[in-house]
C-alpha cells in the first residue's frame, strides 16, 4: 500500500522519542517508551512470529509483541534509540505493512507555489510520516503516517518551523473507531470478492459435472460420490451442457475461473509471493501453493491434454476446485473478520458510556458543551437521569448515582457535598453541582480503557508453544504435501499423478495456522473486555493466566475483607455496682452526645467513628473546653461544669474511675474483637462503647467460594492477633498471619512461594504496594476511582471482596477457553493433515477433496474465534 | 514408468529438503542474503 507513497520516513528526523505514545507502564521505566502501531497484511501466527522476530532484531528494540486479533504491533523502545523508520523498515522486511493513516490539515500562509515543496519536506521529514502533499488551492495538507508513531502535536510544531499556521488543532482518529473502519473495510472487500468466487465456483461445479462423468478420478473422491446424484439430476435438467464437447467445456471452465484467481484470489498470490521472497512462509503460502498447482495442472491439461495423454495421463482439470477454495476460505475469512471485531466490542461498549455532553457554568450562565470541551474547574449541572460527563467533586445538591457501568455494584452510591462523582456514571434521582477535576484522557473511563486496551494487546506465555509451532508450521507441512506427492506417485494406484496431485494440493488447503495464531490473542481480548463490563481490571495475559494457576490468596484485614471504617457496635449502660446492659436509646444518646463531645477535638479513628455514629443519631453536636488526649488512651475535656473522660479501660482507671460495672463487658468485648472505650463524667462511669471495623458485606461469602474453588485463604494484618482470629473466625477464613508490617506482609508472599505455592496478595493500592508487587498475582481492591495502580495486575473498581472471586473465575474460564482453542487447532492439523495425504486411503479407501479440505479449513479458525466469543457470556458466582 | 517415479521421488525429497533449509535456517548460516529493503 504506502510503499509506493512518494516520501517516506526512513533516514529522516532526530528520533523518534517524542513522536512515540508513551503508555503509562513504560514511563515508569525511565528511558524506555512503548509504542503501538498497526500491522496490514497479517493472517495467521506465522505472520505474527515473523513481525515480532523481525522487530525484535532492530537494534534499540527491547520487546516487541503482535497481537493477530487486532493487528497491532506493541514494540518497547530505549529512548531515542530507533527512529520510526527503523520499525517501518523492519515491518516491511518481514514482507509485510504498517497500517496508514491520513490526515488532511487546513494550513493558514500557503500563499505562493514556492510555499509547497518546503512544507511537504518538512512534514515527510518528521518521523513515521510516509507522505505529505500541499494543496494551495485549497490551503490543505494531506498527511499520511502511521498512527501511534506520530503524535499530532508533533505534527504541528513541523508545520509552524516550516513558518506556517495549522488553522485548527489536528484531531487524532479515535483508534476503536480506526479500527472499525478498518475492519468495515475489511469485511466489505472480502465479502465482494468472496460473492464473486462463490458465484464462479457454483457454475463451475456445474460446469465440471459431465467432465467428471467423462473419466473423473475415480470413486476415491468423497466429493465426486456425493455429486453423483447430482450429477444425473443435471444430465436430466440440462441435457445440453453434457453435448458440448470436453475440450470446449474446459476452456469455458478457465475463462470462467481466471477473474477468481487473479482478482478475488489475487491476494493470496501477492501475499505468497511477498513472503517468499522475504524468506517466510505463511497461510497465504499454504492457498498461494495449493490452489496454484491445481490451476496450473488444470491450464496445462485444457490447452496441452495431448502432452497428458501422452504419458499416459487422464488430462483432468479441477477448475471448479480452485474456485470453491478461494471461495470458502475467502468467507472464512469474512467471517473471522466479523468475530474478531466483536472480541473488541468491550472496548467500544466503554467509550460508549461516555456522556455527549455538558451542562457547564460559563459567567454564570448554564451552557451546554459537548463533554470534550469541558475542563478543569468548570462547573457543571447534572440533572435526573443524566450521565455525569467528566471525573469531578460535588459543590452542591445531592443525589444517588449507579456506578454499575464502572464497578459492576447496582446499588446507586448517595453523593452529597465534597463526594467524588465519576464520568460515564448515571445520576439517578437527585440534582447536583459538580466541579471537574479531570477531564479527557485523565478521567477514570479513560484510564480504564487504556488499560483494557493494553491488557487486550498483551500476549499470555501460553502463547509461546503456538509460536513456537507457528514458526515451522508451514515449511513442514509443505514438506508433508511433497511427501504425500511422492508417495501418491510411487506407490498409489493409477493414475497416481492425478492421486498424487490432489492429496498435495489437500494437504496445502487442509493445514490452518490461522487457528493457532488466533486462539491465545481471541480468547485474552473477550475475557479482559468482559472483565473490564464488571469492574475487573486484569492487566494482561500473564497476569490472567497467573491468576488462573493460583494456590493461596492473601487478604489484607482493614478495607479488604472489612469495611476499613470503625463502628460503634455496642453501646452499654451501668446497671448498679458491677452489672451493666445494653443501653435504651435515651441512654444511648446521652452516652454518645458526652463521647462526641470529647472526641470532637481528637484526630484518632476511634474517636471519628464515635462522632460520626452521634451525627448519624441526629444529636446536636455540644461544646467541649480543656481538651486534653493521651496518645492511644484517652481524652478528657470539661463539658460545661463536668469533667468527661473517654478512653480505654486501663485510662479510666488510672483516672480513679470505678469501672466496676463494666469490668466483664470490657473482656467480653474484646473476645469479640471489639475495642471497648468507657465514658465517665465526673468520676463516675456513664457507658461503655463498643467499637469494631465490621465485616463488609460480601466477605464471607466471598472467602466461601473462594475455598470450594480450592484456594487456601490466609488473612494478613498489622492489627493484633486476637482480632485477626476474630475476623478470621467470623469469615472462615484457613489461615492467619496478625502483626503484619507491609514488609512482614512481602515476607510472607515470599515463604510461600519458597514452599512452591502461587500466591495472590489482595489488598489497597497504597499501603499493600510492596506485597502486591512481590505476589504472583497483585489484586489492589479499589474505591471506584483508583484505576492505575501500579503495583497491581489485577483492579477491582468495587470495593468488594467478591469481585476478586470474579477475577479468579474469570481468568480460569479464559485459560480454560484459550487450552480448549490450542487443543483444537492442534488437534484439527493433527488428524486433518494425514487424512488430507490419504491416510484413510488403504483402510477405507477414501481420498479428501481439496473443496472439503478448504472448507474444513475456513470451519477450524471461525470455530476457535467462536468459542473465544463464548466468554462474552461469562457468569461470575457473584452477580454484584 | 520407474524413470518417471524415480525422477519424482529424487526431485521431491530434494524439494523437501530445499523449502526446510529456505524457510527454517536463519540468515546469515549459509542462507542466501536477504533482499534489500523496498518502499523505505
Amino acid at each position: 500500500m504506502s510503499a509506493a507513497e512518494p516520501r517516506t520516513a526512513d533516514g529522516t528526523g532526530p528520533g523518534g522519542d517524542g513522536e512515540a505514545r508513551v503508555s503509562q507502564d513504560a514511563a515508569r521505566v525511565a528511558g524506555v517508551v512503548k509504542v503501538s502501531f498497526p500491522v496490514a497484511g497479517m493472517t495467521c501466527a506465522a505472520c505474527v512470529s515473523r513481525v515480532q522476530r523481525s522487530l525484535a532484531e532492530t537494534p534499540g528494540v527491547l520487546d516487541a509483541a503482535v497481537n493477530l486479533a487486532t493487528n497491532l504491533a506493541t514494540v518497547e523502545l530505549e529512548r531515542g534509540a530507533v527512529r520510526p523508520g527503523d520499525l517501518v523498515a523492519a515491518i516491511r522486511d518481514a514482507g509485510y505493512d504498517v497500517g496508514t493513516e491520513s490526515a488532511q490539515v487546513a494550513v493558514e500562509g500557503l500563499r505562493f507555489a514556492g510555499d509547497v515543496a518546503p512544507l511537504e519536506a518538512a512534514i515527510a521529514a518528521v518521523p513515521g510520516v510516509l507522505a505529505a502533499s500541499a494543496n494551495r488551492a485549497t490551503d490543505t495538507l494531506r498527511v499520511t503516517y502511521v498512527p501511534g508513531l506520530v503524535m499530532m502535536p508533533r505534527l504541528e510544531r513541523a508545520v509552524a518551523e516550516a513558518g506556517f499556521t495549522v488553522a485548527a488543532p489536528i484531531a487524532e482518529a479515535d483508534p476503536v473507531e480506526r479500527e472499525r473502519l478498518a475492519r468495515e473495510r475489511e469485511v466489505r472487500r472480502l465479502a465482494a470478492r468472496g460473492a464473486v468466487a462463490a458465484v464462479v465456483a457454483i457454475l463451475a461445479m456445474v460446469g465440471s459435472m459431465p467432465l467428471m462423468g467423462v473419466g473423473g478420478t475415480g470413486t476415491a473422491d468423497l466429493l465426486v460420490r456425493l455429486v453423483m446424484p447430482l450429477h444425473h439430476a443435471l444430465a436430466h435438467a440440462m441435457p445440453w451442457l453434457y453435448e458440448v464437447p470436453a475440450p470446449q467445456l474446459k476452456i469455458g471452465l478457465f475463462v470462467l475461473t481466471l477473474p477468481v484467481v487473479l482478482w478475488a484470489g489475487a491476494q493470496f498470490y501477492v501475499a505468497a509471493w511477498r513472503g517468499f521472497r522475504h524468506r517466510s512462509a505463511d497461510m497465504n503460502t499454504l492457498i498461494g501453493v495449493g490452489t496454484g498447482a491445481a490451476m496450473l495442472y488444470s491450464t496445462a491439461a485444457t490447452f496441452a491434454p495431448g502432452a497428458f495423454e501422452g504419458a499416459g495421463l487422464p488430462a483432468d482439470v479441477y477448475y471448479e476446485a480452485v474456485s470453491t477454495i478461494v471461495a470458502l476460505i475467502l468467507i472464512g475469512r469474512l467471517l473471522e473478520a466479523r468475530a474478531k471485531g466483536r472480541t473488541s466490542a468491550a472496548i467500544g461498549r466503554l467509550l460508549g458510556l461516555r456522556a455527549r455532553t455538558a451542562r457547564v457554568y460559563r459567567d454564570g450562565v448554564e451552557v451546554e458543551v459537548p463533554a470534550a470541551e469541558v475542563q478543569v474547574g468548570d462547573f457543571i449541572s447534572v440533572r435526573p437521569g443524566e450521565k455525569v460527563p467528566v471525573d469531578g467533586v460535588v459543590r452542591s445538591g445531592h443525589s444517588a448515582v449507579d456506578e454499575a457501568m464502572l464497578t459492576g455494584e447496582a446499588t446507586p452510591v448517595a453523593k452529597k457535598e465534597g463526594d467524588e462523582v465519576t464520568g460515564a456514571t448515571l445520576n439517578t434521582t437527585g440534582a447536583f453541582v459538580f466541579e471537574a477535576t479531570r477531564v479527557g484522557r485523565d478521567t477514570v473511563l479513560a484510564q480504564i480503557v487504556r488499560l483494557v486496551e493494553d491488557a487486550q494487546g498483551s500476549r499470555a506465555p501460553v502463547q509461546r508453544l503456538a509460536d513456537r509451532i507457528a514458526g515451522v508450521f508451514v515449511p513442514v507441512v509443505v514438506s508433508v504435501a511433497i511427501l504425500a506427492f511422492v508417495l501418491w506417485f510411487d506407490f498409489g494406484p493409477q493414475p497416481a499423478a492425478v492421486f498424487a496431485t490432489v492429496s498435495f494440493v489437500t494437504v496445502l488447503i487442509i493445514a490452518c495456522p490461522c487457528a493457532l495464531g488466533l486462539a491465545t490473542p481471541t480468547a485474552i481480548m473477550v475475557g479482559t473486555g468482559r472483565g473490564a463490563e464488571r469492574g475487573v481490571l486484569i492487566k494482561g495475559g500473564e497476569a490472567l493466566e497467573a491468576a488462573s494457576r493460583l494456590d493461596v490468596i492473601l487478604l489484607d484485614k482493614t478495607g479488604t475483607v472489612t469495611e476499613g471504617k470503625p463502628r460503634v457496635t455496642d453501646l452499654l449502660a451501668p446497671r448498679g455496682p458491677s452489672a451493666s446492659a445494653a443501653a435504651t436509646p435515651e441512654e444511648r444518646a446521652e452516652i454518645l452526645a458526652v463521647a462526641a463531645a470529647v472526641e470532637r477535638q481528637s484526630e484518632h479513628p476511634l474517636a471519628a467513628a464515635i462522632v460520626r455514629e452521634a451525627a448519624a443519631l441526629g444529636l446536636e453536636p455540644r461544646d467541649a473546653d480543656d481538651f486534653e488526649a493521651l496518645e492511644g488512651r484517652g481524652a478528657t475535656a470539661l463539658l460545661g461544669a463536668h469533667r468527661v473522660a473517654v478512653g480505654s479501660a486501663a485510662f479510666l482507671i488510672q483516672l480513679g474511675v470505678d469501672i466496676g460495672p463494666f469490668t466483664d463487658a470490657v473482656d467480653a468485648l474484646a473476645a469479640r474483637a471489639r475495642t471497648p472505650v468507657l465514658v465517665a463524667v465526673d468520676g463516675a462511669p456513664l457507658g461503655l462503647l463498643g467499637l469494631a471495623d465490621p465485616i463488609k458485606a460480601g466477605s464471607v461469602g466471598a472467602v466461601r467460594t473462594l475455598r470450594r474453588m480450592g484456594l487456601e485463604v490466609v488473612l494478613v494484618t498489622g492489627d493484633v492477633r486476637k482480632v485477626a482470629i476474630a475476623v478470621a473466625g467470623e469469615t472462615g477464613i484457613d489461615g492467619v498471619e496478625s502483626g503484619m508490617l507491609p514488609a512482614g506482609k512481602v515476607q510472607v508472599i515470599r515463604r510461600l512461594q519458597e514452599a512452591g505455592k502461587r500466591v495472590a496478595m489482595v489488598g489497597d493500592g497504597i499501603n499493600d504496594a510492596p506485597a502486591l508487587a512481590a505476589a504472583d498475582v497483585g489484586i489492589a481492591i479499589g474505591t471506584g476511582t483508583d484505576v492505575a495502580v501500579e503495583a497491581a495486575d489485577i483492579t477491582l473498581l468495587a470495593g468488594d471482596l467478591r469481585a476478586a472471586v470474579t477475577a479468579v473465575e474469570l481468568a480460569r474460564a479464559t485459560m480454560r477457553t484459550i487450552r480448549q482453542n490450542l487443543f483444537w487447532a492442534l488437534a484439527y492439523n493433527v488428524v486433518g493433515i494425514p487424512i488430507a495425504a490419504g491416510a484413510l486411503y488403504p483402510f477405507a479407501g477414501v481420498l479428501l477433496s481439496p473443496v472439503f479440505a478448504s472448507a474444513a479449513m475456513a470451519f477450524s479458525s471461525v470455530a476457535v474465534v467462536t468459542n473465544s466469543l463464548r466468554l462474552r457470556r461469562f457468569a461470575p458466582t457473584f452477580a454484584t | 514408468m520407474h524413470i518417471a517415479q524415480f525422477v519424482v521421488t529424487v526431485a521431491g525429497f530434494a524439494a523437501i529438503g530445499w523449502v526446510l533449509w529456505y524457510f527454517l535456517v536463519p540468515a546469515g548460516r549459509g542462507a542466501p542474503p536477504r533482499p534489500p529493503r523496498d518502499g523505505a
